[in-house]
C-alpha cells in the first residue's frame, strides 16, 4: 500500500483522538472518565461530532468522485450541479410542513432529501438531453440555474411560513455538524459502508463510464441504464448526508481532485484517498469552525466554502484555458 | 458478416444517410470515404449499435443489431471513435483490461482465457512500458495504439475505426497501419472511415464511397478517377513506386 495512505490514516486517527479535547472548554484527559459536565461534553457532544464530521466528509467526497465519473468531468460535483441544493430543498419542505416519516428514530428528512436530490438529477438529465451536449459549459450553466431554482424554493417556504425555526434552519442550510448523537453517527456509518460497497462493486462499470459513453458502450456496458441506476444511488447517498449536515460545499470538488492526482489514475487508491481525505478535511474544518472565534460556532459550510471557492476558480481557469 | 438493407438516418428532418444497401464479408477490409458531413461517422456508429437506424436494418452475423444485448454485441465488434480524449485519469492497464469486460460477470475474476488474450495483446503490440501510465499522459500515437490493442484484447471478429490516423505523426501512422495489417491477417473484418485514402486504399479490398449520405459506389476496390472526382471534386492519380501502389491528389 501507498505510504501516503498510511500517513493519512495516522493523521486522521490523531485528529479523531485529540480534537474532542480541544475547544472553547479545554478538557483534561483524566476528567473524561469521571462523572462531570466535561465528561458529558466530551462523550456526548464532541466525540460524536468528530465522528459525524469524518463520516459526512467521506460521503460528500465520494459522491463528488462518483458524480465526476458519471459526467466524466472533474467540475461536475453534486454541489455545483445543484443536486445538494435539491436535497436541501426537499429537507426544508419536510421541516416546514412538519412531515415526519422518522424510521427507527432517524431518516425522516433523508427521504425528502432523496427525492429533492433526485428531482435535481432529473432536471440535469433533461437539460443534457435537450441540448444533446455534455460540455462543461452546459453543466455549469444548468447548475447555476438549478441552484437558483432550489434556493428560491427554500426561501419561499421560509418566507411564507412561521419564523420560529428560521435561525436553526439557516444554520443547517449553511452546512453544520453541530447537533449530533450516536444515532446519527450510526445511521450515516451504515450509509457510508453501503456507498463504499456500491463504489467497489461497480468498479469496472465506473471505470468504463469515466472513459466516455462511446468507449463504455463499445466494451459492452449499457451506459444509459448504468447512468440511471447510478443516479438513483448517488441521490440516496447525497440526500442522506445533506439531510443531516446541510449542503456543505466544495468538499466534493476539492477532495476527489487531489485524490486523482495522488492516485495516479488507479481506481482503488483514488477511492481510498477520497474517503480518507474527505473525512479528514471535514473533521478538521469543523474543528476550526467551532474553535476559531470562540464562543461562536461557525457553520462548517462557511469554512469549506471559504477554502474551496478559490480552489474551484483556479481549477475552472485551468480548464477553460485548456479548451480555448 | 455485416449486412445493411435500406438504411436511412435523419437528424430531425435533415437526411444524413439515404437508403444504403451493402454487405461486408468475413475478413474484408472496407474503406469508407467521402466529404466532411457525408455521413461516414454516423454510418459507423449505426453499425456499432451506438446509434440506431431510423429506417432499414443492420444484421451482424445474421442477427439484427438492435436485438443484441450490449454485452453480446461487444463480443462481436469493437468501435474506435475518432475522439480519444480522456477527461479523467485512467490507468492504461485498466483500459486494456476493459476489453475483457463483455466476457466477465460481476463476481468473476479474470479467467485464464482473459489473462492469455491480455498478455498476448501486450506482447504483440509491445505495450509493457505503458501499463502503469495514466492514459492522459500518452502521446496521440500511443493512445491510438492502446485503444487498438484494447480491440484486439476484446477478441472480436469485427473492428470499426473512425479516422484512426487523424493528426498522427508519420512514425505512429506507419505503426498503426502495421497493427491493422496484422489484425486483418489474423482474420478480423476491418471497417475503416478515413479521408486519408492514400494511406488505406492499398490495404482495402472493398471500398464504400459516400456522397451526401448516398452510396456512390460499393464493391471490390477499383481505382476510378471518375469516382474519386465525383466524391471529392478533385483529381486523384495513381502510380506505382517500387511495386507499391501510391494514390495522390493531382491539383
Amino acid at each position: 500500500m501507498n505510504k501516503k495512505i498510511w500517513l493519512l490514516i495516522i493523521f486522521i486517527i490523531l485528529l479523531l483522538v485529540f480534537t474532542p479535547f480541544l475547544g472553547i472548554i479545554p478538557i483534561e484527559i483524566k476528567s473524561i472518565f469521571e462523572n462531570n459536565p466535561n465528561s458529558f461534553i466530551f462523550w456526548h457532544l464532541r466525540v460524536p461530532r468528530a465522528l459525524l464530521g469524518f463520516i459526512t466528509g467521506a460521503i460528500l467526497a465520494l459522491s463528488g468522485l462518483v458524480c465526476q465519473n458519471l459526467f466524466k468531468n472533474n467540475l461536475a460535483t453534486p454541489d455545483l450541479l445543484g443536486i445538494s441544493s435539491g436535497a436541501a430543498a426537499g429537507a426544508v419542505i419536510a421541516l416546514k410542513f412538519n412531515i415526519d416519516l422518522t424510521f427507527l428514530g432517524v431518516g425522516g428528512l433523508s427521504v425528502f432529501s432523496y427525492f429533492g436530490a433526485l428531482s435535481a438529477v432529473f432536471f440535469i438529465s433533461l437539460i443534457a438531453r435537450i441540448v444533446k451536449n455534455s460540455s462543461l459549459y452546459t453543466f455549469l450553466m444548468s447548475g447555476v440555474a438549478i441552484n437558483f431554482f432550489y434556493s428560491s424554493i427554500i426561501v419561499f417556504f421560509q418566507y411564507i411560513f412561521d419564523y420560529s425555526n428560521t435561525f436553526s434552519l439557516l444554520r443547517w442550510l449553511m452546512g453544520g455538524i453541530s447537533v449530533a448523537g450516536y444515532k446519527e453517527v450510526l445511521f450515516l456509518s451504515v450509509i457510508l459502508i453501503l456507498f463504499l460497497i456500491f463504489i467497489f462493486f461497480f468498479k469496472r462499470e465506473f471505470l468504463l463510464i469515466s472513459a466516455g459513453e462511446d468507449f463504455a458502450t463499445s466494451r459492452g456496458l449499457n451506459a444509459v441504464h448504468f447512468r440511471i441506476y447510478s443516479f438513483l444511488g448517488l441521490s440516496f447517498f447525497v440526500g442522506a448526508a445533506v439531510s443531516f449536515c446541510g449542503p456543505i460545499g466544495f468538499i466534493a470538488l476539492v477532495v476527489p481532485h487531489v485524490s486523482r492526482v495522488w492516485g495516479k489514475g488507479q481506481y482503488i487508491p483514488t477511492v481510498l484517498f477520497t474517503f480518507l481525505l474527505g473525512g479528514g478535511l471535514l473533521l478538521l474544518a469543523d474543528f476550526l469552525a467551532r474553535s476559531l472565534i470562540p464562543p461562536v460556532d461557525i457553520p462548517v459550510g462557511i469554512v469549506t466554502s471559504l477554502l474551496g471557492a478559490p480552489f474551484f476558480l483556479t481549477l475552472l481557469i485551468a480548464q477553460l484555458k485548456k479548451t480555448d | 458478416m455485416i449486412k445493411v438493407t435500406g438504411l436511412s438516418y435523419f437528424a430531425g428532418m435533415r437526411p444524413i444517410l439515404r437508403d444504403l444497401n451493402f454487405s461486408i464479408e468475413k475478413n474484408d477490409f472496407v474503406l469508407i470515404f467521402g466529404q466532411n458531413g457525408a455521413g461516414k461517422s454516423t454510418l459507423l456508429r449505426i453499425l456499432s449499435g451506438i446509434v440506431s437506424a431510423k429506417k432499414g436494418e443492420v444484421m451482424i452475423a445474421g442477427k439484427n443489431v438492435a436485438l443484441y444485448s450490449k454485452k453480446e454485441l461487444a463480443t462481436m465488434l469493437s468501435f474506435l471513435p475518432q475522439s480519444d480524449e480522456f477527461e479523467l485519469p485512467i490507468l492504461v492497464k485498466d483500459i486494456l483490461l476493459s476489453g475483457r469486460y463483455p466476457y466477465r460477470s460481476i463476481f468473476k475474476k479474470l479467467s485464464d482465457r482473459d489473462n492469455d488474450v491480455y498478455e498476448k495483446g501486450i506482447e504483440r503490440f509491445a505495450l509493457g512500458d505503458l501499463l502503469g501510465r495514466n492514459i492522459q499522459t500518452l502521446s496521440g500515437g500511443e493512445r491510438k495504439k492502446v485503444l487498438l490493442a484494447t480491440a484486439f484484447i476484446q477478441d472480436v471478429p469485427i473492428i470499426l475505426l473512425d479516422e484512426p490516423i487523424n493528426s498522427l505523426d508519420p512514425g505512429s501512422t506507419v505503426h498503426l497501419k502495421k497493427m491493422l495489417e496484422y489484425l486483418h491477417h489474423e482474420g478480423k473484418t476491418i471497417v475503416l472511415v478515413s479521408h486519408e485514402i492514400e494511406h488505406f486504399f492499398p490495404y482495402a479490398n472493398k471500398i464504400l464511397a459516400l456522397k451526401n449520405g448516398e452510396k456512390s459506389y460499393f464493391g471490390e476496390k477499383i481505382f476510378s478517377p471518375q469516382l474519386f472526382h465525383e466524391v471529392y471534386e478533385v483529381s486523384f492519380q495513381r502510380t506505382l513506386i517500387g511495386g507499391k501502389e501510391i494514390i495522390y491528389v493531382n491539383e
